[in-house]
């Protein structure tokens, strides 16, 4: 089954773990990176442009991968899940992990996509955010990595068209979950963030209108990798020229149970503006907010270049939104410079959804504890000197798994891990 | 000369192709002479298209390569290693910018940004149809680092240096170590002091023995590059023997005659020329201070350990990799900014962090029992009109936590903060809703209307036009004006200058990239940590910390490092020497060679740089640069002049 | 010709790779527009620059070229500024022998974050070099 023991595990194949890894593997330890999804990159490599330069987010991701995926001391494993974490003697964790079938053989797709097309069932494409649709054989995204097929088996019919025109004869349905035990002597979890759900907010009417959509959908209209060729309103394909942004959707909310800031909406809100109005010149592009916290390097400076762009900047709290018949939406807002209520009519709404914690590393604990914060993320049990630090001796975190953060933040959060990692390995080898 | 060249052009998903006429391009050098291979891609950089190089290059046989997308920052090596993996010389590749220097320049002119770009991959095939395969240099890396500072930031990545077994030369400036961390009391997220986390440092960094630390040093030159830095350091003495702390001592201290503002304190206590550290400041010691003292020779009287004889000593160290971490200044107001030195009782942050520090059962200024503090917030921040336009990030949740903690200390003081919006991002915002549970009064103003602080008799006040109460003109009388300032880069830093540290647009060090490497500088080997790149909290500068100390590890663990081969040679047959490029080497790295007769120029291969400073001074045209050649240079110039 | 009727120049700029560079990649990213007529070849460091290369321009039809000097935030040595200096002012004397004008040689320091210098160097430049032809 391949080699069992490695150096140090990473869970999670975001940009975090991804640099962790990286940074690990260049010291000349061996790395084990596992990540659930069909391609490693994260939400990073799903994302348009960032802030505050604009460099366009793929440009960043791509080559970090394609340079952790031919490192000769990286191994990756992709759709596969971590399930179980316990000591083995004084120095060693023994991880156990379930690599689910993907129905393809890695090594032997050449990304043809003539399963692809072959296949005869759509379904909603997770990596659109269901804006579009996809086969039940399909590569899932245009610069994934690996960049190979796999069969939706719950959606697929086993109809056998894809095995049919598969010209490398990739195709194998006989695949079954493999079960791993690999010895580790440290853990770096980098399982990242979850979005928050907006249909917990009934009045803002997520799911029942059509043309309330989330920011991350909004993401992949502006990403290179598109679903559609210019920015359109999901309920009519009209292209939107009045858009609203609703800042603090499910942060800095008790109601929602989320009393924190998420530390990213403003600027990624600020930077779809921006990208907004170079892509549609005469849209309007307001954005109701709390506050603006614009406190990264440069991103003040990125602020007040919206500001002077000509974005619309609402001081105010949104009361509810209704629908027209157009589709249209009558946003109702306490607006806090006069102190007074006003409605506005926006023709699409976007939610700028927060950051709430992935609690699936807890799950892997059950002999060990890993202690988590009052916002259920992962604890760092000393912020102050040794910030990838958790509860348990050997086992760091990397990036937002203990709380949001942005690009820039998370990178450096992993460079820590990783030299806390290195340390620990040394120090027990 | 190269024959079989592969061209690849980038659309960068709209960034580039946007603007530019890709197809054009395209069309326009696929029938270059020597090349073999043209072709468009989305993404040139993603894995897909990289394997597709690496596998056209063996197919083709092609010889060189260029791809034509963003700038070479980000790329250049990403497609040398490219065509290394297919077995090419990383410098048969040849970028080509046509994004920074291209699309993007040039959005507002399509069909201007086509053109432009179709010379500028023109150039690059010239250049690659000239190139030569270059092999790199090899050289040893020493396996230890000078860490500059020994604040928080310093000392944590000495540490984790340490432990990963390198040595580690921690050069402080101060007599003390601890920087800003050692002014301040209870610590956001955990409450812990100052005090305590710098304890927690400086034991693990003298018990390590990996590290030495020398405090009251500065660098004062620096030669060599990554893998051998030689630094020259100046020790200055203290003038006192042991670290002792002796009843005579404190007689010492309390006979000397001078007196000068004790600036750990902000000059809101005075210190003498002899004295020791705070709490908070380690090692326990005391020491002179060179500067002012004046040699009366009374402590000596009264302490035998006064040792004038002490001379500053200059030691010499080599590493592999230069860890700078100097940390920051706090914003010093103008004068009369927001009343500052012009009104009484208006002070900084910082200031009012000591003044807690030193304050007992009442919290007092001049002898006045304080009730009503002013906050000011973003003073020295997000300016209009001055030069920081930047957020400094950590003044928000500092301000707040600062005055939670001091209601906590004294229940009868109120709270007013005079905000422009308030920044405790992530889980700091649960800073601000204790602060406003607690009762303290938050008002918001315009950003171009801002608070202002007037003095009337004996009192203080502030105004403010309160977004957040419909704009109603709200004043307050304030026993204490906090003016919340900004962190400033901090002047004077003798490494900055020494390795010419780049700095960005708000005068905080650079890094290469924020995302992509955001440690390192343009000066190889060189990593920055902490608050010297920008303001940050505690949390986030160790983070910085640890990631400089995990690429300055890198640097030097494996004892070996590789150099790029791109250094000057002198064509012997040409040369006569006249020694114009021997005057004109910064390095050094000119040799006089003498072959019988001949007397010619040599370049030493691990000195030079580089740099090119030889080439246009020799009257024989005898030198050239790796890589940069007149042919190089000149078919460029043919192509990019040509219609 | 651009729309207006009037030339666009062509302008070559000597820029360095670690310090003019960043800049005027910097330009592009912040979107401060410059003629499209301006090239950049980038070198180490700017008083590598051989007059030679400078004099081949002009032959091939370049209607400028500058140099974007690294000043004194060179990288290599505080002698930059002088050396760079003293190339241009030996590659203007060349350019009276051959009958040039000596202002199509331009010289600036363009710091790492110097963007909008460069842009207003390029745009003067090419107005300067416009009405000139």
């Amino acid at each position: 089954m391949g080699k069992v023991t490695y150096d140090a595990i990473v869970v999670g194949g975001g940009i975090a773990g991804c640099e962790a890894a990286l940074n690990i593997a260049n010291n000349d330890f061996n790395v084990l990176l596992i990540e659930k999804d069909l391609s490693v990159g994260g939400k990073m490599i799903l994302l348009s442009k960032v802030f505050p330069t604009l460099d366009c987010s793929a440009c960043i991701t791509t080559p970090k991968i394609s340079e952790m995926a031919r490192h000769p001391n990286i191994t990756i494993f992709t759709g596969s899940e971590l399930q179980k974490v316990s000591k083995y003697g004084d120095n060693l964790f023994e991880v156990s992990i379930v690599k689910n079938p993907r129905y393809v053989n890695i090594e032997d797709c050449t990304g043809c996509q003539l399963c692809e097309q072959a296949c005869p069932v759509t379904v909603p494409d997770q990596y659109q955010l269901d804006m579009v649709g996809r086969k039940a054989a399909y590569i899932p995204f245009s610069i994934a990595n690996p960049r190979v097929a796999a069969i939706d088996i719950d959606n697929c019919t086993l109809c056998g068209a894809c095995e049919k025109v598969c010209p490398t004869k990739c195709i194998d349905f006989t695949q079954e979950k493999e079960e791993w035990i690999i010895h580790v002597k440290t853990v770096i979890l980098a399982t990242g963030f979850n979005l928050f759900n907006p249909e917990m907010i009934p009045r803002y009417g997520f799911g029942l209108y059509k043309n309330v959509v989330t920011s991350m959908q909004m993401e992949r209209q502006l990403a290179p990798t598109r679903p559609f060729h210019t920015v359109l309103r999901p309920g009519d394909g009209k292209v939107p020229d009045r858009i609203a942004y609703i800042l603090c959707t499910g942060s800095r909310d008790a109601s929602v149970g989320n009393t924190m800031c998420s530390q990213i909406c403003c600027m990624y809100s600020i930077k779809q503006a921006q990208l907004l109005m170079g892509a549609l010149p005469m849209a309007d592009v307001t954005i109701y907010y709390i506050d603006i916290r614009a406190f990264g390097k440069g991103f003040n400076e990125f602020y007040e270049q919206a500001l002077g762009m000509g974005v619309n900047f609402v001081k105010g709290k949104i009361g509810k939104i209704s629908e027209k018949k157009n589709g249209d939406l009558v946003l109702r807002y306490e607006d806090v410079c006069s102190g007074k209520l006003q409605e506005a009519e926006h023709d699409m709404v976007v939610l700028s959804v927060g950051v709430v914690a992935n609690q699936d590393a807890q799950k892997y604990f059950t002999d060990l504890t890993l202690k988590k914060d009052r916002h259920h993320f992962v604890q760092q049990v000393d912020p102050l000197l040794n910030p990838s630090k958790t509860s348990i001796e050997g086992v760091f975190v990397a990036g937002s798994v203990s709380g949001p953060m942005d690009i820039p933040d998370s990178i450096l959060s992993a460079g820590a891990a990783s030299v806390e990692a290195i340390n620990h390995i040394i120090q027990f080898s | 000369m190269k024959k079989k060249i592969g061209v690849y052009i980038c659309h960068c998903g709209g960034n580039i192709s946007d603007y530019v006429d890709v197809e054009k391009v395209y069309a326009e050098v696929r029938n270059e002479k020597g090349v073999a291979l043209a072709k468009i891609t989305m993404f040139a950089c993603a894995d897909a298209n990289q394997k597709e190089m690496e596998a056209d290059i063996p197919e083709k046989d092609l010889d060189g390569v260029v791809v034509a997308s963003c700038s070479p920052q980000l790329h250049l090596t990403t497609f040398r290693a490219v065509v290394e993996r297919a077995g090419l010389n990383k410098y048969d590749y040849v970028h080509a910018n046509i994004r920074e220097q291209g699309s993007w320049a040039h959005s507002d002119n399509k069909s201007g940004a086509t053109e432009n770009a179709i010379h500028v991959v023109k150039a690059a095939i010239a250049k690659v149809r000239n190139a030569e395969s270059l092999e790199p240099i090899k050289i040893s890396s020493v396996k230890a680092v000078a860490v500059i500072g020994a604040g928080v930031s310093g000392m944590r990545s000495a540490i984790a240096l340490a432990k990963a077994g390198c040595k580690v030369y921690i050069i402080e400036r101060d007599h003390f170590v601890g920087g800003r961390v050692a002014q301040w009391e209870n610590l956001f997220s955990t409450n812990e002091t100052g005090e305590e986390i710098i304890k927690r440092l400086y034991n693990d960094t003298i018990n390590n023995d990996n590290i030495t630390l020398y405090t009251g040093a500065q660098v004062l030159s620096q030669s060599g590059n990554i893998g051998s830095y030689r630094l020259k350091v100046q020790i200055n003495p203290g003038f006192v023997r042991n670290s002792v702390y002796s009843y005579e001592m404190d007689e010492a201290i309390s006979v000397c005659p001078i007196k000068i503002p004790d600036l750990f304190n902000f000059g809101f206590t005075q210190r003498k020329a002899i004295y020791r550290n705070h709490s908070g400041q380690l090692p326990i010691m005391a020491v002179i201070d060179d500067e002012n003292c004046t040699r009366c020779g009374d402590c000596e009287k009264v302490c035998k350990d006064i040792d004038f004889s002490q001379q500053k000593k200059e030691i010499n160290i080599e590493v592999g990799s230069v860890l700078v971490a100097s940390g920051f200044d706090t914003y010093t107001p103008k004068n009369n900014e927001f009343g500052y030195c012009v009104i009484d009782n208006v002070i900084t942050l910082p200031q009012l962090k000591r003044l807690v520090a030193m304050s007992d059962r009442h919290l007092e200024y001049k002898g006045n029992r304080i009730k009503n503090i002013a906050y000011i917030y973003c003073v020295g921040s997000r300016q209009l009109d001055g030069e920081n336009k930047y957020c400094s990030r950590y003044c928000c949740t500092a301000a707040i936590h600062t005055a939670t903690e001091i209601r906590r200390k004294y229940k009868e003081i109120n709270n007013y903060h005079f905000t422009r919006g308030v920044r405790t991002y992530g889980k700091q915002e649960i800073y601000y809703s204790e602060a406003l549970k607690m009762g303290d009064v938050f008002m918001q103003s315009f950003d171009n209307e801002l608070p202002e602080v007037l003095q009337k008799g004996n009192k203080t006040f502030v105004k403010i036009k309160d977004i957040l109460t419909e704009q109603k003109e709200l004043k307050l009388q304030a026993d204490l004006v906090v003016l919340v300032t900004s962190m400033v880069p901090r002047d004077g830093i003798s490494v900055n200058d020494l390795f010419k540290l780049p700095k960005g647009r708000d005068g905080f060090l650079k890094e290469i990239h924020l995302k992509l490497r955001p440690v390192e500088t343009v000066i190889d080997g060189i990593t920055i940590a902490g608050c010297c790149q920008g303001p940050m909290n505690l949390t986030e500068s160790v983070n910085s910390a640890l990631s400089a100390a995990t690429k300055s590890y890198s640097y030097v663990s494996k004892g070996e490092l590789e150099l790029e081969p791109i250094i000057a040679k002198v064509d012997k047959e040409a040369c006569t020497w006249c020694d114009a490029c021997f005057k004109a080497c910064p390095f050094d790295a000119i040799i006089k060679v003498e072959e019988g007769f001949k007397v010619f120029a040599r370049v030493s291969d691990s000195i030079c740089k580089g740099c090119g400073m030889c080439l246009p001074v020799c009257p024989k045209d005898a030198i050239e640069l790796n890589s940069y050649t007149n042919r190089e240079i000149e078919e460029m110039i043919d192509m990019l002049a040509s219609d | 010709m651009n729309e207006f009727g009037r030339k666009q120049a062509k302008i070559l700029v000597f820029s360095t790779e670690k310090i003019s560079d960043p800049a005027i990649d910097m330009a592009g990213l912040l979107k401060q527009y410059y003629p499209a007529g301006v090239y950049v070849i980038s070198l180490p460091c700017s008083s590598a620059v051989k007059p030679r290369w400078i004099l081949h321009a002009y032959e091939k039809g370049f209607d400028g070229v500058f140099i974007a000097a690294d000043g004194s935030d060179c990288p290599h040595d505080e002698s930059c500024t002088e050396k760079t200096g003293r190339i241009v002012m030996q590659t203007h004397e060349k350019m009276k022998e051959m009958n040039l004008d000596p202002a199509r040689l331009r010289m600036a320091a363009i710091c790492s974050v110097c963007s909008e210098a460069f842009v207003k160097q390029m745009k003067s430049f090419n107005d300067y070099l416009g009405n000139e032809s």
